[in-house]
């Protein structure tokens, strides 16, 4: 059995190919449907967000089933016609299999395949759309065990790096910075100055960590008042800013037009009606807002667009420092599941092996005691002796089968294990029986109903 | 020492280098843990004091090394009860090591240089004199840690270096509730241990006043902090600059309390 990945991502492919292959739910299942019906698919999760379209299927047909996936990607998503500008399909998509699907599957979950590195948002879509694929009924034992190692192991790169700690977007470098001068934000008023959009993001980021108090002031009175509308906020105009100075912890500025809006003495005014309590002043604005001079106050922290860009372009820095941390954690999860994988193969082999012993066993007892001329009780015992040899024989071999196909060399043991008892001689005793066996190892088995948080208990529950 | 001491001493240090491990890699897993021990040592630090008496050779409190782990005492329980609203774990860096020095010092046989006639005086007033003025300064202590650690994160906000990998720090507000809080409590301890010192100078020699070298300079720590607090409380003094007279008073009132006495 082989895990194919075929997909595009923000690495591979620019926006305007990917969204001509980002087919809506109700396209994409349907399309999903057909694709399963082929006899080299097996198991399927599609995974779609902004940043990357990509199928994931297991198939006994390698070859087959790679046609098969560009073939779905081409028709099925993208329509039967190519995007604008889109040349060669290969050019802007990357197909994996076995070892390397499976890291990239881990390394897209653990958002070190993301464009912002350690984001959040891509784990949760990887479970909405495994989520998908149980609902839709594409989704076997394979890649359900694929998938909970890969939110697994995406915990575990949250848990022991440090990859999502610090912000790298303006708004939450902001936030963070405020963090460290105040204690508790719910009791803080923040001013924002101007009604632009890093205006209106900030006040998102700030209305999110449940200020007191958000006030938008800008030159027009009525942008100010839509902005402020939408988030609960009062409106100003300019003329009020010394006013609103007193009593604001968090002052942002991203207003247009020549000169500063506020200087180091009107700061200096407010800091002393407010009682030398600090404030925190951030200029995105460019040309600059806030007079410069404003940093020499005491207790006043000015952090302009280059300051806190600095900040972020050093946080994304330490984020792609930690990102080759966690590729060590995810080898190890991919070895782990390797080794799970292998250790499949020996079932179908150890059940095949006993059944040819049985075979053996039932003959050759079936033959002897027709020669011999005991009584029931005795062979019963003849019975139960032969059974017990047998069972002794094989036990330890079994054993030590089973645990080698959980290490490296594995897959090379169920071979030479298969071998060294011509498991695939047909002409062997009990052949006839091995016929019936194997099949049913890999029946998909449904996993249960995932929530955020329970990817492990589902994933040890096979 | 007794055992409970000893245990709390290396407990102290252990959440000390837990807490400075946590600041320096930077992991706010072992700052927590840290915090917990810090917990765990006062705890056993109490026990040791509860347990004096039990000594073949009992000691007083009023002995200078006792009365220095008193302080420590005080100040990690008083850093502990601020905890508890405050995020305050990184300052368990400098709190552990301190409150090891503190609890470790009676086993380097540091005596005390007070006057021989007024340690043989046993009884309410010396221990109300020196457990208060302990309290005092263990509060007091706080306020210039708190004010130490204020004057850094106030340095690295404004050279804005703190992008990639920085130590988290407790934020300016919450050093600042520190200072008033420590504040507000400390200087009175500290008034009523200069008080109850008078009285049990007044009550071995009939004045309020000895005019030795310890009271003169406790009584110059205490008018510095006086200032500091009417600075603070009713002139509208900023928390940087409170926070680096909380420093300068503290380093001053040690050495009026307890370095004169070790130098004399």
């Amino acid at each position: 059995m082989k895990i194919l990945l075929l997909g595009m991502s923000h690495r591979s492919a620019p926006v305007e190919i990917r969204e001509h292959y980002a087919a809506e739910d109700s396209v994409a299942e349907a399309a999903l449907r057909r694709l399963a019906e082929h006899p080299e698919i097996g198991e399927i999760v599609l995974i779609s967000t902004c940043n990357r379209v990509e199928v994931v299927v297991t198939t006994q047909s390698p070859e087959e089933a790679r046609s098969r996936l560009k073939h779905f990607f081409r028709e099925e998503l993208g329509g039967g016609t190519p995007a604008p500008g889109e040349g060669a399909f290969d050019d802007h998509s990357y197909l994996h299999a076995d070892q390397e699907a499976v890291g990239h599957v881990f390394r897209v979950a653990s958002a070190i395949d993301s464009m912002v590195v350690g984001e959040p948002q891509i784990l949760g879509q990887m479970k909405d759309a495994y989520r998908a694929s149980i609902e839709l009924g594409t989704c076997g034992p394979i890649l359900s065990r694929l998938f909970q190692k890969a939110f697994a192991t995406a915990k575990r790169v949250k848990n022991e790096t440090r990859i999502a700690q610090r912000p790298v977007s303006v708004a939450r470098v902001a936030v963070e910075l405020a963090r460290q001068i105040f204690e508790d934000l719910s009791d803080k008023k923040a001013l924002m100055i101007g009604a632009g959009e890093m205006i209106e993001a900030a006040l998102f980021a700030l209305q999110r960590e449940g200020l007191d108090s958000l006030r938008v002031a800008n030159r027009t009175r009525t942008r100010a008042e839509e902005l402020a509308a939408r988030f609960g906020a009062t409106a100003h105009g300019l003329e009020d800013l010394d006013a609103l100075l007193k009593d604001s912890d968090i002052v942002l500025s991203c207003i247009g037009g020549q000169g500063h809006v506020l200087d180091a003495a009107r700061v200096a005014r407010a800091l002393s009606a407010r009682r030398n309590h600090p404030v925190f002043l951030i200029d995105i604005g460019v040309p600059r807002n806030i007079d410069p001079a404003v940093d020499d106050l005491d207790s006043a922290y000015l952090y302009d667009i280059d300051d806190i860009q600095g900040i972020a372009f050093s946080n994304e820095k330490e984020r792609r420092r930690e990102a080759s941390l966690a590729e060590t954690i995810i080898l190890e999860e991919q070895e782990r599941l390797a080794g799970w994988m292998v250790s499949l193969r020996a079932v179908p082999t150890i059940r095949h092996l006993r059944a040819r012993a049985e075979a053996v066993r039932q003959a050759e007892l079936g033959s002897s005691l027709s020669k011999m001329d005991l009584s029931d009780a005795q062979a019963k015992r003849v019975e139960a002796l032969t059974r017990s040899i047998v069972n002794k024989i094989l036990h330890r071999p079994l054993a030590r089968l089973g645990a080698q196909t959980e290490q490296d060399q594995g897959l090379a043991v169920v071979e030479e294990a298969r071998a060294l008892f011509g498991l695939d001689d047909s002409d062997a005793p009990g052949a006839e029986v091995d016929s019936e066996l194997g099949a049913s190892e890999l029946e998909p088995v449904p996993p249960k109903t995932l929530k955020d948080d329970d990817v492990d208990e589902v994933g040890s529950a096979r | 020492m007794t055992g409970f001491q000893q245990a709390a001493a290396a407990i102290y240090l252990a959440a000390g280098i837990l807490a400075l491990l946590g600041l320096a890699l930077p992991a706010p897993r072992l700052t927590r843990i840290a915090v917990w021990g810090v917990g765990l040592g006062a705890l056993i630090h109490g026990a040791a004091f509860a347990t004096l008496h039990e000594l073949d050779s009992v000691p007083q409190l009023t002995d200078l090394p006792y009365a220095i782990s008193f302080m420590a005492w005080i100040a990690v329980l008083s850093l502990l009860v601020l905890m508890w609203r405050l995020r305050l774990g990184s300052l368990t860096a400098a709190v552990g090591p301190l409150a090891f020095l503190a609890v470790f010092l009676p086993t380097l046989g540091v005596q005390s240089g007070t006057d021989a006639d007024l340690l043989s005086m046993r009884g309410t007033m010396p221990h109300a004199h020196v457990l208060l003025s302990s309290a005092g300064l263990g509060m007091l202590g706080i306020t210039g840690l708190a004010g130490v650690f204020y004057l850094i994160e106030h340095r690295r906000l404004k050279k804005k270096r703190l992008g990639g990998r920085w130590v988290s720090l407790p934020s300016l507000e919450a050093l600042d509730r520190v200072n008033v809080a420590t504040l507000v409590i400390g200087f009175p301890l500290l008034t009523l241990g200069l008080i109850t010192g008078s009285v049990w100078v007044h009550a071995t020699s009939g004045s309020y006043w000895s005019g030795s070298p310890h009271a003169v300079w406790t009584l110059v720590g205490w008018g510095v902090y006086g200032g500091m607090s009417a600075a603070r409380f009713f002139g509208g003094q900023g928390a940087r600059q409170a926070a680096g007279s909380a420093v300068g008073g503290f380093m001053f009132l040690l050495f009026a309390v307890i370095g004169v006495e070790m130098i004399r």
